[in-house]
């Protein structure tokens, strides 16, 4: 959700289907760049070396730590919520009711601890 | 000292680093249900079997001695909330909440999504795990904070003059893991809770699109929707 808004404060058209693809941008600039990035880190890949290098000759420095600490945090956040079954904001839950079928949200793993599968599409 | 800067390949912010110090050093002290050596223990366990994430459960190595005694259903909580997230589900939260206690379980959660993220950030920096903490000596405070409820989650939470995101209240029956973990998340992520309200932003070198893509992409890989 705050993908999609963010983008939209910007006014520019992200494709969330970046969130669940590999190596996609979403029209985000340097998007393929990050999502290689988290990939690699996430899933300890032999890639991860490269993928680190490209980050932050592409990003420099300064957001190159901050991608990194984005990525590293978010490792801890999904675990929050996955270890308490804490229920999806209903918020959240109104503004993806259009996307969460198509882009395969309702069959993870994570979505029925946090209300999602069961939430109005 | 804990993420001293000159371990870094760039420089880092020194509100982050200072964070993650004190954030570090949270782990090995007394809490309000463990105490600091099995605190360290739990740390631990998340890291070792997080570190072999890619081999399946049964082959993983877990000969490595523990620092102090816990029960059988911490000693598998850590190692399932460290490595296997997608794992996670109401009945076994639940068999293993009827074990330990809610509370316990909620700081020993707080102390696994610490260390998990204090790793993966080293691993994202391409430096060597920090080293854990040498735990501290004293007796947990077993304080029970008021105003808890449930709201369906796992555990109870904070229900009394509640407005903001339910994710940020759901270790607050350990507000000690609250303070840990969300000090980590405002200096990593968040910034203030004006800063996290704008969806442009200008306190942090990275577009918010880019922020919130980079989370939206770890959030698919564990599979989880919040």
């Amino acid at each position: 959700m705050l993908l999609r808004a963010s983008s939209d404060a910007v006014g520019a058209e992200v494709d969330l289907s970046a969130a669940v693809e590999d190596a996609a941008d979403g029209g985000v600039e340097h998007g393929a760049i990050l999502t290689v990035f988290a990939e690699a880190v996430v899933r300890a890949t032999d890639e991860l070396d490269d993928a680190r290098a490209r980050a932050l000759e592409t990003l420099g420095p300064a957001k190159f730590v901050e991608a990194a600490a984005t990525v590293g945090i978010f490792n801890g956040l999904v675990r929050v919520a996955d270890s308490t079954g804490i229920p999806s904001d209903p918020m959240t839950l109104e503004r993806t009711a259009d996307v969460r079928g198509d882009l395969g949200f309702n069959d993870w793993s994570g979505a029925k601890a946090s209300g999602v599968a069961e939430a109005p599409a | 000292m804990s993420f001293d800067e000159r371990r870094f390949p760039v420089p880092v912010r020194e509100d982050m680093t200072t964070a993650l110090r004190r954030s570090w050093a949270d782990i090995a002290r007394p809490g309000t249900w463990w105490n600091g050596p099995e605190r360290v223990t739990i740390a631990a366990l998340a890291r070792d079997e997080r570190v072999q994430r890619n081999d399946p459960p049964w082959s993983r190595d877990r000969s490595q001695p523990l620092l102090a005694p816990l029960p059988e259903k911490a000693i598998e909580a850590a190692r399932k909330i460290g490595a296997d997230p997608t794992h996670l589900d109401r009945d076994w939260a639940e068999a293993t909440i009827a074990e330990l206690g809610d509370a316990h379980y909620v700081e020993l959660a707080s102390v696994v999504v610490t260390t998990v993220a204090a790793d993966a950030f080293c691993e994202a920096m391409g430096i060597e795990h920090q080293a854990l903490p040498e735990p501290e000596a004293g007796e947990p405070t077993r304080e029970r904070p008021d105003g808890m409820g449930d709201i369906g989650a796992w555990v109870p939470v904070q229900v009394v003059d509640w407005n903001r995101a339910n994710v940020a209240r759901a270790l607050s029956l350990v507000p000690e893991g609250v303070r840990t973990f969300f000090r980590m998340v405002a200096a990593m992520y968040s910034g203030t809770a004006t800063d996290f309200e704008k969806m442009v932003w200008d306190h942090r070198p990275l577009s918010r699109p880019q922020v919130e893509l980079l989370a939206a992409r770890v959030s698919a890989l564990n599979q989880c929707f919040y």
